[in-house]
């Protein structure tokens, strides 16, 4: 596949999270649909102004959770009732009550590694080359103390001048143009 | 970050809106009907067996713990809030003040807990059979219940059970007065003074949720463990410190849905605030279901004929219902429910979670109370007298709303004086 040139998108830069908020909002409602925010920490309402509203992680982590419990409380069962049953003072060999602790720890274990690994590949993650980075702001401030809105170019409602204009409007920082 | 740009200002009106007299009138009925079916059902249950009346007594007790506990778990959630801070307490805090200013009532509804349970012996054999050498060479009690009473009599005896109960409550009620008072005059200190009443309230605070911990420890000894004189647990407390907030919360949680319909909580309580309270519920369940949990699984392991016998009269004889029924209601169901993100933000789906804890916590106490009586243990009968567990309690918590309700009604519902109100009075996205 030939690696894609030309203009990846248009990026605005913003100071506080409450512009870039507004700003998506405004982009989302002007019809733009291929955009995207980039932020420092999580931004939960930025994530709901580009009309993003599930994903599947909490899907992934449940079934890992529920995989979690059935796998240690059928190993302990397997364990004290056929593989190598012991009379424990007198109590029955399936004694539920002490298998529950370890499947209760195994239920969060496998949820929780479900969740991490579950959410990097639906992220998509590693990923080592994307075009954003190819913008010096970007690379300055997207970890530390910047919000950024990227309009991007495969959008069809994407214009070169016209999509710069829509986001001066927006009182950005700056307006940069992003190659691939 | 307060920015001028995004902030509503503080609504006009801080009082609560007048449908609160509604909910009064409502609660009011609602008691009242409830009081009628409990006299009635004592009544049938004393013709079907003669322990109708003994059974509307029980019902008491029940209703008069869940009822202290709305009154003092709120005190205990306000101490929290003043001593962790944030937006959450903030909203909270005033609908929990309320709450608080119940404590008269919950002093009245002691006295019957005191007059016939503990003086008259009703409800505490220890309290009916303190000469246990006569009861027990009359069969009246078994041996173990003698020995547990004659070595347990230096703390368990009538004297020590009424000024026990009412130091502990004067001391807690001391503590939501000042709470209430100084409340009120950190919001008419023309100057914010934070670092002040911040120091102040955890002061206070700090020193208090330790006492209360030790204290309520203390008093549920005295009115639900010494039922069954025999028995002991040294988790049974701490399942109480969680069981109150457990039903407080969520009752503050569905007055500020409720008061949402008008101001001020309208542009108050923003859906963040709902989903950081509905993630203090979850941490409630687990914590709770933890404790509960914990105390069943120690005692099974060591399967020692003196703790056992408190599971078994539990859930034998047709308790296991009940048993399995409490561990639904108080785990299952809000588990899977709060589990969720998005329910926490729906205010109708949070408002059934709220429900259902509370709904718990009765059915709680109903299992922890009734098998400790001898007649009960191991041996679930639905009499008429069972339902006054339903009737008794109901109608007390109602004529209790009411009380709240109008408390409700005498303050402003946002403290104005507090460095979070700035946040409160954002939009919804600028958090952050």
């Amino acid at each position: 596949m030939p690696l894609p040139e030309g203009l990846y998108g248009l990026m605005a830069e913003f100071d506080s999270p409450s512009e870039l908020v507004r700003a998506a909002k405004a982009a989302r409602t002007a019809g733009y649909r291929r955009l995207d925010c980039y932020t420092p920490y999580p931004v939960e309402e930025a994530a709901e102004a580009i009309g993003f509203h599930r994903d599947e992680v909490s899907l992934v982590t449940l079934v890992g959770g529920l995989l979690g419990l059935a796998a240690m409380f059928g190993l302990e069962t397997w364990i004290a009732v056929w593989a190598f049953p012991l009379n424990i003072a007198g109590r029955p060999y399936f004694s539920w009550p002490a298998f529950v602790v370890p499947a209760y720890e195994w239920t969060i274990l496998w949820a929780g590694l479900s969740a991490c690994f579950g959410m990097l590949a639906l992220n998509g993650l590693p990923k080592p080359y994307h075009p954003v980075f190819n913008a010096p702001n970007f690379r300055d401030g997207a970890t530390t103390n910047k919000f950024f809105l990227c309009l991007e170019s495969t959008d069809p409602k994407f214009d070169a001048a016209e999509t710069r204009g829509f986001l001066e409007a927006q009182s950005p920082v700056s307006v940069v143009e992003v190659e691939y | 970050m307060a920015n001028g740009y995004f902030t509503k200002g503080l609504p006009s009106t801080l009082s609560a809106p007048a449908f609160v007299d509604k909910w009064r009138l409502r609660a009011l009925i609602a008691g009242v009907v409830f009081s009628a079916i409990a006299v009635i059902l004592a009544f049938l249950g004393e013709m079907q067996n003669g322990l109708g009346w003994l059974h509307l007594l029980r019902g008491w007790l029940e209703g008069f713990v869940a009822c202290f506990g709305f009154c003092f778990g709120a005190m205990a959630l306000l101490f929290v809030q003043y001593l962790s801070g944030g937006k959450w307490g903030l909203i909270v805090r005033r609908p929990l003040e309320a709450m608080t200013r119940t404590w008269p009532l919950i002093v009245l509804m002691f006295l019957p807990v005191g007059f016939f349970g503990a003086s008259e012996g009703r409800l505490y054999i220890w309290a009916k059979y303190a000469d246990w050498k006569d009861a027990l060479a009359k069969g009246l009690i078994t041996h173990d219940q003698a020995h547990a009473i004659q070595w347990k009599q230096p703390m368990l005896n009538v004297g020590n059970f009424w000024w026990v109960s009412l130091v502990c409550m004067g001391i807690f009620a001391m503590y939501c007065i000042l709470l209430n008072k100084w409340s009120l005059k950190r919001d008419a200190d023309p100057e914010p003074n934070v670092a002040y009443w911040r120091t102040r309230f955890e002061n206070l605070s700090g020193f208090g949720v330790v006492l209360f911990a030790a204290l309520l420890f203390v008093l549920v000894i005295y009115w639900v463990m010494s039922i069954d004189p025999t028995w002991y647990s040294t988790i049974y407390g701490f399942q109480y410190l969680v069981g109150e907030p457990f039903m407080v919360l969520p009752l503050a949680i569905l007055t500020l849905l409720g008061l949402k319909k008008a101001e001020p909580i309208r542009s108050t309580f923003r859906t963040i605030e709902q989903h950081d309270l509905g993630k203090l519920c979850f941490a409630l369940v687990m914590l709770n279901i933890y404790f509960a949990f914990g105390a069943f699984i120690i005692i099974w392991s060591g399967n020692s004929p003196e703790e056992i016998p408190w599971f078994l009269d539990r859930i034998r004889g047709g308790w296991g219902v009940i048993a399995t029924l409490d561990v639904i209601f108080h785990w299952l169901i809000p588990f899977s429910l709060l589990l969720s993100r998005d329910l926490k933000r729906i205010p109708r789906k949070m408002a059934m979670a709220c429900y259902v804890m509370i709904f718990a916590g009765f059915w709680d106490l109903f299992w922890l109370i009734e098998p400790s009586f001898k007649d009960a243990a191991r041996n679930l009968q639905l009499t008429w007298g069972i339902f006054e567990y339903a009737a008794m309690p109901a109608a007390m918590f109602c004529f209790w709303l009411v009380y709240y309700f109008g408390q409700l009604k005498t303050r402003p519902l946002i403290a104005t004086n507090d460095p979070h109100l700035a946040e409160i009075l954002e939009h919804d996205y600028v958090h952050a």
